[in-house]
This record gives structure tokens, sequence and C-alpha cells, in this order.
């Protein structure tokens, strides 16, 4: 089905950006423009009134003093030099006959007295009519005046500003056409240049990275957010890659040596086959094991966990471990001790982080050699949790790795386990808001889980 | 009186192998395909101890342990998971299931798990036990006293557990993961050695000298304490 609505949209980009910018161009310049125009015929007005009040007032002054008969002369008068010069006058007796002035009769329809009223009249004198805007008074003694100037500017104004209006109009649409184009092939640039990388990765390379220095502001700071999610995504990927390339290999061996046993059982006497079942069944017990912990890891990072977070006593679980352990390690020639106050409320999650220091006493009884630590202390805001032994350890260079998924070192590798350990127990310290790290316990390693202090723990302390 | 089994399972080859397995330890099993089906046969009948899927068609594994608790019965229920994280793992114990047991498993771990959980018998109804035997080794809960044939033998706190989950399971296997739980209380894989050697130790204290061996080991399965071999 067509969707129609976006069909109607779907002008061509440079028509689109230019329209929006002639519709803001329009936007900005009329309400200016007509602002601008209405002050000055404002003010142009009040000039003008001005103007017709101080003739009236001069004429009306001549009048008091010296009564109608004066008033001839002071209009001539003030046609010839006064303020009315350009203007009209004019006074006729009561019965409508001129008596002065510059026009040939009143004008009909004319009201008197009228404060404002605006008509085309043709003095005498002038070579063609014109706008006057025109004053009206009746005189006590019954004539009538009427006074004039002229407000053809005022048309001149007017007409100069739509001139102005429809000339910043027209000038908008080949400006906003010109910006618009000029916008749209500066972002088409960046876009490209974004699809690219783009495209690049999704074919494969996933080392290609924006240029974050050129281009504006806006562009660096897109651009590095699109190159720190490629910088996640490739480690991701990576990461993915690796797990998937140990998870084979670490499920082909045992899979490899239950294909054998079962070979050899076919045809051998009762006790070879049970001996090869039990051989069978201990390699998927190994499988097993191995894909729980991963599903566990999976599920432990993902933040699986958080609600079942409890108060309990670190301390204590510190003891737990130690007694679970310390007979495995004394039976290897290693002693466990415990490095802890009598108590440590903490509120997390007691079984995975149980099972991460499980993880970490394993590792060291089986890796380490010597003394094994098992401590904890409060360090502030995290709680600090380590597990050090004084065997060989693992050099500093080679620690990253061994957090790892999958990840057994050389010396690890003729051992069972399933490279697992340190990973839960750094998916564990992550959950609780820490992490883990690995020191050098010269000699031996030491691993330390960083988990946060609960905000509500602070009150037990 | 034979003892009767629900399986609540809707994998047919899971719950064929589960009854399979019921059945050869002398059991009478009754499997219900979905969750409606399995409240209707839970309601019903007599069962010695219920298995139950967590995830079922038609109703949620947990929903019908709740139905069933709700019309108040007691029979023991084990949930069976593929959600194996220790926090379902809480979510299924607090819904009222008395033990859970994450997919895949060996059936050798749910049967010994079924078997504790009706020596246990429904919560509440336990008799007040004062002290445990086996042969000769006599296990006095209030004094919290061992002997082997009247001689005192000094335990830790968590040998005595570990004994006590043996006495109490007597007969019967008691799986390493079992131990981890009962006795310190955490729900992980332990693997193979750790509890081993907790083991070989008591069985170097409670069989001291030439006396007849309580505590065997089954292989590939867990431990057993027992009379005879």
């Amino acid at each position: 089905m067509i969707d129609s609505a976006r069909l109607r949209l779907r002008l061509p980009a440079p028509i689109r950006v230019a329209l929006i910018s002639l519709i803001f161009g329009v936007v900005i310049t009329v309400p200016v423009l007509l602002f601008v125009y209405h002050q000055t015929d404002t003010l142009f007005e009040e000039r003008i009134h001005d103007r017709l009040n101080d003739d009236e007032r001069d004429v009306m002054f001549a009048y008091a003093n010296a009564g109608p008969a004066a008033l001839p002369g002071a209009i001539d008068q003030a046609l010839r030099s006064g303020e009315l010069r350009g203007g009209v006058a004019l006074l006729v007796d009561p019965r409508g006959h001129k008596l002065a002035g510059n026009l040939a009769g009143w004008p009909p329809v004319l009201p008197t007295p009228s404060e404002w009223n605006e008509f085309r009249l043709f003095p005498e004198g002038q070579v063609r009519p014109d706008l006057f805007a025109i004053r009206t008074v009746a005189l006590p003694t019954g004539e009538r005046l009427l006074l004039g100037a002229t407000i053809s500017e005022r048309e001149r104004m007017r007409a100069s500003l739509v001139e102005a209006l429809l000339g910043a109009l027209l000038l908008a649409v080949p400006l906003g056409l010109i910006g618009g184009w000029v916008v749209l092939k500066i972002a088409e640039r960046r876009a490209r240049a974004v699809g690219n990388v783009a495209s690049r990765i999704a074919a494969g390379d996933f080392s290609h990275r924006l240029d974050e220095e050129t281009g504006g502001e806006e562009f660096s700071m897109l651009a590095s957010a699109i190159n720190a999610m490629l910088e996640r995504i490739e480690e991701l990927v990576e990461q993915l890659q690796l797990v998937t390339d140990s998870l084979a290999h670490d499920l082909r061996s045992p899979l490899t040596r239950m294909r054998a046993n079962i070979e050899r059982a076919g045809g051998a006497d009762r006790d070879r086959q049970q001996q090869a079942i039990e051989a069978v069944s201990l390699d998927i017990d190994r499988m097993l094991r191995l894909i729980s912990a991963t599903l566990e890891i999976s599920s432990t990072e993902a933040g699986v966990g958080k609600q079942h977070f409890e108060e309990f006593d670190l301390a204590g679980l510190l003891r737990d471990i130690c007694e679970i352990y310390n007979p495995l390690a004394e039976e290897r020639g290693m002693e466990m001790t415990i490095v802890a106050p009598s108590t440590l409320a903490y509120t997390g999650n007691r079984q995975s982080i149980g099972r991460a220091v499980a993880n970490l006493a394993d590792n060291a009884v089986k890796y380490g050699g010597g003394a094994i630590e098992l401590g904890v202390a409060d360090a502030g805001e995290f709680i600090e949790l380590w597990v050090a032994d004084g065997g060989p350890g693992i050099s500093s260079d080679l620690h990253e790795f061994a957090l790892g998924k999958y990840r057994r070192l050389e010396q690890a590798r003729t051992t069972e386990g399933s490279g697992l350990g340190l990973a839960l127990a750094r998916a564990v310290a992550r959950l609780h808001g820490g992490d883990i790290e690995l020191e050098d316990n010269r000699p031996g390693l030491r691993v330390i889980l960083r988990l946060r202090r609960e905000p509500t723990n602070l009150s037990l302390l | 009186m034979t003892k009767k089994i629900l399986v609540v399972e809707d994998d047919p080859t899971t719950a064929d192998y589960i009854a399979k397995g019921f059945e050869q330890n002398g059991y009478v099993v009754d499997v219900a395909g979905d969750g409606r089906d399995g409240l209707f046969h839970a309601t019903d009948g007599h069962y010695a101890a219920i298995v139950l899927d967590r995830m079922l068609p038609g109703m949620d594994g947990l929903a019908v342990l709740g139905a069933v608790r709700a019309a108040g019965i007691d029979t023991p229920v084990i949930v069976l998971s593929a959600l194996g994280s220790t926090d379902e793992r809480v979510k299924g114990l607090k819904s009222g299931s008395d033990d859970y047991l994450a997919k895949p498993f060996a059936f050798s771990e749910l049967l010994a798990r079924v078997e504790a959980l009706q020596r246990r018998g429904p919560s509440g109804a336990q008799p007040i036990v004062t002290s445990l035997r086996c042969a000769d080794l006599n296990m006095d809960l209030l004094a919290r006293r061992v002997e082997r044939a009247g001689e005192r033998v000094d335990l830790q706190p968590r040998e005595f557990r570990l004994l006590e989950l043996l006495l109490r399971n007597k007969g019967q296997v008691v799986t390493r993961t079992m131990m981890l739980e009962e006795v310190w209380d955490y729900h992980f894989d332990p693997g193979t050695n750790v509890i081993d050697v907790h083991i070989s130790r008591l069985r170097k204290k409670i069989e001291d000298g030439n006396r007849l061996p309580l505590l065997h080991t089954v292989r590939g399965v867990g431990y057993m304490l027992s009379e005879t071999a």
C-alpha cells in the first residue's frame, strides 16, 4: 500500500529547504516592515495635525483681535509665507461665497466643523490636484474657514514602503534558494561521510571512524558520539567473536573425547562400556557447567539480580567461603586466612557475591600458591573484597586478557576450568556498581572486587 | 503402598525421561502436559511429590504452584526450570515450592532431591527428632554430640550439619550441590573436589579405625550414609 501522506510531502530536498528559508524570510521581514510602516505613518499624521493646529490658532488669533474683516488678509498672508505654504485655505461668508483663499469654492459634502478629512483638491496656482488633510472651522459670525495641508508625501511614503516589502520578498526567494542549497550541500556532505563510514562498517571493516575535527561544533559532537558508539560496537563484536571461538573450542574438546569414548565402547566388554559411559557423563557435566556459567554471566551482565539485594554480612560470607575452600587448600599445602572486621553489613546479592568470591578462592587454590588471603575492608564509597595468593601470579600485561570470558592463560590450559571465573566475578562486581582489578601481590596475584556501598547502609557504620 | 509422583512437563522427551527414571525406582508416575491438566491432577490425586516445570503452555508453572498452595495442598513440589540463575531460584522458592532444580539436570540429582523432600514431609508437619542414628553412629541433636560405638566424635559445627544432612537422608543419595545449599546456603555448583575434601575429613572422623564404613561415594552423583554398602 502507498503511504499517501508521505507521498504528498515528498518534494525534492532543495525545494523543501528553499521553501522553508523563504517562509522564514517572510515571517521575519513582513512584521518588521509593517511596524516601520505603522510608526512612520503615525508620526507623519501627527506632524500634519500639529501644522493644522498652528494654522488654525494663527487665523483665530487674527479673528479674535480684529474681527472677521481681518481674516482675508491673514489667510492670504498665511498662504504666501506662513505655515500653510503649499497647502490650501478658504474663507466663505455665511451664504457660501468665497471671501479669501486659494480654492475656487467650498467643496461639497465637506462638513463644518470637522477635525480631519482627506480630500483631493485642485487649489488655484497649482498644476495638478493634490491630496490634502483638511480641517473646517465655523466662526461665531457665520463664516466658515477651511484649512488644508498636503499629505501626498504620506502617499509616496506608503508606496515606497510597499515597494520595499515586495522587494524584500522577491529578494528572499533567491536568497532562500541559495542559502537552502548551501545548507543542504553541507549537510549532504556530512551525511555522506557518515553514510560512507556506516557502509564500510556494514561491509565488515570496523576500523573506520568519522573525522571529529572538521565541520562545525554540532557535527564534531555528532561525529564523536557516533565514533564512541562504533568503538563500543567494535569492542562488543570482538568480544563476541572471541567468546564464540573460545566456546566452540571449549565445547569441541569434550565432544571429541565423548565421541572417542563412545566409539571405543562399541563392541567392548561390559566393564569398558561402563567406564566409557562414566567418562561421557563427566564430559557432559563439564559442558553443562560451562553453559550455565555462561548464562549466569550474561544475566548478571544484563543486571538481573538487582531485585534480590538483601542485607547480609560480608565478613561472614568470607568466613563461609574460607571454610568451604580451606580444606582443599590445606590438602594442597596452602593455607587460607581471613583479614576482615568481625562484621561488615552490606546490601547486595549474597548468592552472586558468594559465587564470585568462591570462584576467586577456587582460582587461588588451583593456580596460586603459598598463603591465600581472603579480605574485606571498608574503603569509603566502596567495599573492597580481595583474594590474594603467593603463587606465580599473572604478569601485568596479561591482566586485562585474563578478565575476559573463556580466557585461560597458558599455564592453566592443562587444568580443569572454564575460563569463566574472573569474567563472572567481574560481572558480579559491575552488578554492584563496582569493578574488578588485578594487582601484583609480589609474589602472586591479588584480585580486588570493588562493590559500591548502598547509601542505605551508611547508617550502620 | 506405592508412591505416586506427578510430573507436570510439556516437553514429551523430558517428561518421558523423568517418568522412566521414577518408574525404575519403584514409583507410579502421572504425567500432565500442561498447567491446567497439572493443576487438575494435583488437586485430585494424593501424590508423594510433584515435579513441576516452570514454563508451561496454558498456565505458568509458578501460577500452578500458587493455585495448588491456595487450594491448601501441601504436597512437596520441586520446580524444574531452564532459568537457572540464583534469582529465579529464589523466586521459585518464594512462590511456595520446596526445591528448585535448573535444567539440564542429572536424573540422579532430581531423584535425590525428591526423596529428600518426601522425608522432610509437608512443611510444619515435621516430627520433632532429637536424635539420629545409623548403625552404631548416633547423633544427639539437643546436646549436639556425635558418638560412634559409644565413643565421642569431635566435629566442627559445619561437619556436624553435614553429617546431620546425611543422617536425615539415610540410605539416600545426597548430591554435592544439595550439601552446599543445606550446610552453607550457597546455590552454586561447587565443582567436584571442594565438597569431596569435606566428606573425606568427615569420613576420617567417623570411620576412624577399622570400623564398618558408613559414608559411601555414589559415583557421578554424590554421597550416601548407609549401614550397607
